[in-house]
């Protein structure tokens, strides 16, 4: 129990924490509220907490964005960008998972050499090798077109190492009795172990997401041409423009985030646990 | 003997799609990499190409736009690190020490970090605009306007600011973790001995806390070594190429001069630092561990 000198001390520490946390999230705040108001009346704010107050709820509250749907490209990038994540979460989970059982658990020539170069290939940062890959696919004609973007993507030695952590700890039983049944390894796979794995397979697929929906750099390589856009570089594109106001803009990029909002609040168990867990592993 | 070949078999069935797309975009050009860094290649006129040997490393090193983008990545780093470490810290340990409104603030710090690197920067430009937010807030408590993101001295420091702001709140979740594993035994041993808070953080906390530190100041210096997006978007690596990075000089020799040779030395170089830090991060950890096992050998 605290006592009652302890609990003022809290009270305290309590307020002065949640000015602070109100400084902290001053822009994103800010982003917020100006984003339901039109430029002259974001210029008129500045000075006053109505900076940080939205505008009273009439029949322009959503005309930033309203313009932003109807006179720009940004729902289909919003679209784009959603089916390439998910190509991408079932053919990493599909490649990533299938590498990941073999090294944990069929026993094939130089299964621990593959690992040990697999454990090295994760401090390679993509920062290095992303000319060499553009070079390959500009000479593979691949340049602006959806597979041109996926195919260096799909592989990651991180995610094989995680489902090769969790596959490794699968009671081997299970897979002899179900040779009983002639059942074969892909289908055993696909029907015992991948169900037998949710948490992992959550946690690869909601990683892959945020990467692919915040990823920037290959993106940006890969795409010129405007109807393959990814949200990010489709939000890039529209505010370079002229014609885009400051309130179009931040009713933009709150655009952007709604979605990363919607999964962290959906996962935010499994995204804390995994975090955490990259620091007790390492550390 | 059979089921030896069969399971070889298998586990390079399973195994081979992931080595094919590795070896294809990983392996080689990574291998490519090395071997371009010795050369002259230039993407637009492949058959003139020369082995140059050492050559690229000597350029690079004396060539003043890359120094620059050099110094400008160490010294964002040295802005980054302690601030986002040490803040993330600050937070933890506050965070911990409350017993209200937990979950609020561990949201509320958390929350730059689910924007993206684009989002962030595109908003901070309106932040950072000589007429923006930030500019009338420092007016209303008398300081003059500052140049910002628009200034040579400042744009660098700016960004840093940002990009600390940004992913501060990863790293607090990480250190809360770690807070939430240390023994309270510990802690109620030291309060029989009367020890006072500050003695109890020093002898208890940091001790406890010291292998987490170590990753989580040198993930943060690899993070920002690797920095690009934020002056990509927002500066264009200016205004006089202030906030122009090693990744950034990178990006623009090989995919928008085809300097594939000279990119690719620069690429190697970034490596080799990314790598002496990663050694040095699993050197500082291993060392812990093999420590605590000594210790409870010796407790036996």
């Amino acid at each position: 129990m605290l006592t009652k000198k302890q609990k003022g001390a809290n009270w305290v520490l309590v307020t002065v924490m949640i000015i602070m946390s109100l400084f902290f999230l001053f822009p994103v705040v800010w982003m917020i509220a100006n984003s339901f108001k039109p430029d002259a009346a974001i210029t008129a704010d500045m000075n006053s907490m109505r900076a940080f107050i939205p505008p009273a709820l009439d029949g322009n509250f959503f005309e930033n964005y309203i313009s932003i749907i109807t006179n720009t490209s940004f729902l289909r990038y919003m679209g784009n960008t959603l089916l390439y994540a998910a190509i991408l979460i079932v053919l990493g989970i599909v490649v990533n998972g299938l590498a990941g059982y073999a090294l944990a658990k069929i026993n094939f020539p130089f299964r621990e050499r593959w690992l040990l170069v697999i454990m090295m290939l994760m401090i390679v940062p993509t920062e290095t090798i992303i000319t060499i890959n553009f070079l390959f696919i500009a000479k593979m004609g691949l340049l602006n077109t959806v597979i041109g973007y996926i195919l260096p993507m799909i592989v990651n030695p991180f995610n094989i190492f995680l489902f090769r952590q969790v596959f490794i700890s699968l009671p081997d039983d299970v897979y002899e009795a179900a040779q009983l049944d002639f059942c074969n390894p892909v289908k055993y796979f696909f029907t015992m172990v991948l169900p037998m794995s949710k948490t992992v397979v959550a946690t690869v697929s909601v990683f892959t997401f945020l990467g692919v929906w915040n990823d920037y750099l290959w993106p940006s390589l890969v795409f010129t041409s405007s109807n393959l856009l990814t949200a990010q570089i489709g939000l890039n594109s529209i505010t370079a423009n002229e014609t885009t106001t400051m309130g179009q803009t931040l009713a933009l990029i709150t655009m952007v985030t709604i979605p990363v909002i919607i999964i962290y609040s959906l996962f935010s168990k499994q995204i804390v646990e995994g975090v955490v867990s990259t620091g007790s592993k390492e550390g | 003997m059979k089921k030896k070949t069969s399971t070889s078999i298998l586990g390079m069935a399973f195994f081979g799609p992931a080595l094919v797309l590795l070896t294809v975009f990983l392996f080689l050009p990574m291998l490519l990499t090395l071997v371009f860094s010795f050369t002259d290649y230039f993407a637009l006129n492949p058959d003139l190409t020369h082995f140059t040997g050492l050559g690229n490393y000597i350029k690079i090193f004396k060539d003043e736009l890359f120094l620059k983008a050099f110094i400008n990545t160490v010294k964002f780093v040295l802005i980054i690190v302690p601030l986002q470490g040490l803040g993330a810290l600050g937070l933890a340990l506050l965070i911990n020490k409350v017993t209200y409104c937990k979950k609020y603030f561990k949201v509320a710090f958390f929350i730059p970090v689910v924007m993206s690197l684009a989002v962030v920067s595109t908003l901070w430009m309106q932040i950072y605009s000589p007429e923006g937010i930030l500019n009338t807030m420092l007016g209303q408590i008398g300081i003059s306007p500052q140049p910002f993101i628009y200034g040579a001295n400042q744009a660098l420091p700016s960004i840093a600011i940002m990009s600390a702001w940004q992913g501060m709140g990863y790293q607090m979740i990480i250190f809360l973790g770690g807070l939430q594993a240390i023994n309270p035994g510990l802690y109620e041993a030291a309060e029989m001995d009367h020890a006072s808070g500050w003695k109890k953080f020093k002898d208890i906390t940091l001790p406890e806390l010291k292998p987490l530190c170590v990753f989580v100041f040198i993930t943060i210096t690899i993070g920002a070594f690797r920095m690009i997006v934020q002056p990509m978007v927002m500066t264009g690596g200016g205004p006089s190429h202030s906030t122009y990075t090693i990744v950034y000089d990178i990006y623009e020799t090989g995919t928008v001069n085809w300097e594939i040779g000279l990119a690719s030395t620069m690429a190697i170089v970034f490596v080799i630092f990314v790598v002496i830090l990663t050694i040095i991060q699993t050197f500082l950890t291993r060392d812990k561990e093999e420590k605590n096992v000594n210790k409870k050998a010796k407790r036996r």
